[in-house]
């Protein structure tokens, strides 16, 4: 862009810097917030659905009476064959799950232990040191690299109850519930829940959940009628299904939405008012020949270096916030809710600018002249 | 600098002369021809009409006021002449445009290319210093960043603000503005300057220099101006006057034949 537009705004935005450094710093405070809100919400997220979305799984089978939390969900290892035979489904395996506390090289740690058969539906896929017990091996585990924290190392024992493991492997993203996983055989896993809940040592032969891989396009609801009384969810859904996930993200989402909002209102506001301030200069530059396109333009250019320096400002201050965030709060600061953000921020911008569009186009030139009117 | 009113006698082709033949319309060579025209602000009983039937010619190269009291309808007859005001009736043409018929884009582009403004208070662009005012008219025709640097440092030179060039508007005295502002409105080589009192924020001393320097611009450029003003001292740098009186273009005299 060349010509009177460009003049304007980098005149202005050159000259005027407190001004613009106050709507920058409004924006970055807007942008800052925004992110914070957001990692927190990834953190909550990611840290609560990892073992489900970095699983090779594709659907996972439940109990009715379970909601889709695999926790809640009862079923019987008999069960995992019913499935494996259903139409559509590749594979099938067995899932334990164990929200306990244990013990790791330096202390207390707080679990959540899979018992699967490594290697099958359920196994993640993210394995980024040592490797992931064999089939069929037991007395070992592959756990979440969070535990790396708690100084665990490959070799290191990991103990619920008197039952314990070594570490074989480490795999990332795989938290649930914000807890970190450890990921071994069924039957480690039975142990490990006998040995904390006692009440459940009649059940030997009792699994939570069924972990399939189906086909693409294949009926959930068919694959369900293979085994009376249980229900089949994608993985994105047993997601959405983990206690609490649904609300804290639409919860979080609500707050950055209205945010958001807020920042097209300090932009629209911001330069209503500097349009309002500079009529009689924009009625002596349509005067002079200036059309109203070269004036909205040269608003459009503020507002959008406005807005770009604001989200620049904010990331950083996002980032060293984060930086300082104690460990303990779960935040991930995710690229692409970043670029979410940014674009959503310039959007917002753009739109708080164009509000003055319609108060440049209503400017008379004809005012400008004879100063009294 | 030279005595003005000599100046003009030497530099005007017609000469100032009181004939009112001189401004019929119609009048071949004009550069400028208001024909009939009218303008009525508002309707109904409210209606007020600011100019009644004008009629003027001015030839190219001439500085001619406007005098009238306030309220006579000055700003709204030259408003129509420059494209920012519609005529309720009659026309106007500069050289051989109809203003009067031109839509609202290309009166727009009118303006920036033919016809130069100085207003009241100088209405600079108050973040860009005074050179970039000058430039900035010059973009809105396209004129290329070099010859616009050229002409923007000529026109300084000669308004005496070479040193004052890289100022803010803040930084500059009303008469330095309003100087600015004139180098502003001849940029675009317009063929027309259209100004609306331009002492009127200024003493009379500084007032009388403004507009010797005004006259100075036009006369040696050849250009046309029209001069806006309630001041009979201001009167006497320009070729012609014409007299405007509740909306009636009343009369033209030189600016001799006022004093008396
Ligand atoms: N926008 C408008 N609406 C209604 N009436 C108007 C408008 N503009 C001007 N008028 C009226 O038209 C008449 C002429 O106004 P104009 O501004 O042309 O006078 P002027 O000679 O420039 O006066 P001044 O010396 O005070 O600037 C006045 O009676 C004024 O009240
Ligand atoms: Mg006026």
């Amino acid at each position: 862009m060349a010509g009177p537009a460009r003049l304007l705004s980098t005149g202005e935005l050159t000259r005027s810097k407190g001004r613009f450094g106050a709507v920058v710093a409004a924006l970055a405070l807007i942008v800052f917030l925004v992110l914070v809100l957001g990692a927190l919400a990834d953190g909550l997220f990611y840290g609560a659905t990892g073992a489900v979305r970095s699983s090779n799984a594709t659907a996972y089978a439940f109990s009715d009476d379970a909601e889709g939390s695999l926790i809640r969900s009862r079923l019987d290892e008999s069960d995992v064959a019913a499935f494996a035979a259903a139409p559509g489904v590749e594979a099938a395996g067995p899932i334990g799950v164990l929200l306990t506390g244990g013990e790791g090289p330096s202390g207390e740690v707080d679990l959540a232990v899979f018992g699967l058969d490594v290697g099958g539906p359920g196994t993640p896929t993210t394995l980024v040191e040592g490797r992931l017990p064999d089939p069929g091996e037991t007395g070992v585990a592959a756990v979440d690299t969070r535990l790396e924290d708690e100084g665990v190392t490959l070799g290191s024992q990991v103990s619920v109850g008197e039952v314990s493991v070594e570490v074989v492997g480490f795999v990332s993203d795989t938290a649930y519930q914000l807890q970190p996983t450890v990921w071994t055989s069924v039957a480690d896993w039975r142990a490990m829940r006998d040995a904390v809940r006692p009440e459940l040592r009649g059940q030997p032969t009792s699994i939570n959940a069924v972990a399939l891989v189906t086909e693409s396009g294949a009926s959930l609801a068919d694959i369900a009628a293979a085994k009376p009384g249980t229900t089949v969810l994608t993985a994105d859904e047993v997601g959405l299904a983990i206690p609490g996930v649904a609300q804290q993200k639409s919860t979080l989402n609500s707050i950055i939405y209205t945010t958001v909002a807020v920042a097209t209102l300090v932009v629209a506001l911001f330069f209503a008012l500097l349009v309002l301030e500079k009529r009689e200069l924009f009625a002596a530059l349509k005067a002079l020949g200036t059309s109203t396109g070269a004036l909205g333009r040269a608003v459009f250019v503020q507002a959008i270096v406005a807005t770009v320096l604001g989200i620049v400002l904010g990331t950083i201050v996002a980032r060293l916030f984060g930086l300082i965030i104690p460990s303990t709060v779960p935040t991930l600061f995710r690229t692409d809710t970043l670029i979410q953000i940014a674009i959503f921020t310039l959007v917002a911008g753009v739109i708080g600018a164009a509000f003055s569009l319609r108060r440049i186009a209503r400017i008379d030139p004809a005012t400008a002249i004879g100063g009294t009117l | 600098m030279n005595d003005p009113v000599v100046d003009a006698t030497s530099s005007t082709p017609d000469g100032p002369g009181p004939s009112p033949s001189q401004d019929a319309a119609g009048h071949p060579g004009a550069l400028l021809r208001v024909e009939n025209v009218s303008k009525v602000y508002g309707s109904g009983h409210t209606a007020v009409t600011a100019l009644d039937d004008a009629t003027m010619s001015v030839d190219q190269g001439e500085f001619v006021a406007l005098l009238g009291p306030s309220g006579s309808g000055k700003t709204t007859l030259i408003s129509i002449i420059g494209g920012l005001l519609s005529a309720s009736s009659g026309s106007v043409h500069i050289g051989n445009v109809d203003v009067t018929t031109l839509g609202g884009k290309e009166r727009t582009k009118f303006r920036a290319e033919r016809v130069g403004f100085v207003f009241q208070s100088a209405n600079l662009v108050p973040f860009l210093t005074a050179r970039e005012n000058l430039l900035y008219v010059a973009t809105l025709v396209k004129t290329p960043k070099k010859a616009a640097s050229q002409r923007a440092d000529q026109l300084l030179e000669e308004l005496g603000l070479a040193g004052r060039a890289k100022n803010l508007p803040e930084q500059l005295s009303g008469g330095e503005r309003q100087r600015v502002a004139i180098g502003r409105a001849l940029m675009n080589d317009p063929d027309l300057v259209l100004v609306d009192e331009p002492t009127a924020a200024l003493d009379t001393a500084l007032g009388r220099q403004v507009v010797q320097l005004l006259r100075r611009e036009i006369k040696d450029r050849g250009k046309t101006g029209i001069m806006v003003t309630h001041d009979l001292r201001m009167v006497e740098y320009t070729d012609r006057v014409f007299e405007i009186l509740d909306g009636h273009l009343t009369h033209v005299e030189s600016p001799s034949a006022l004093g008396h």
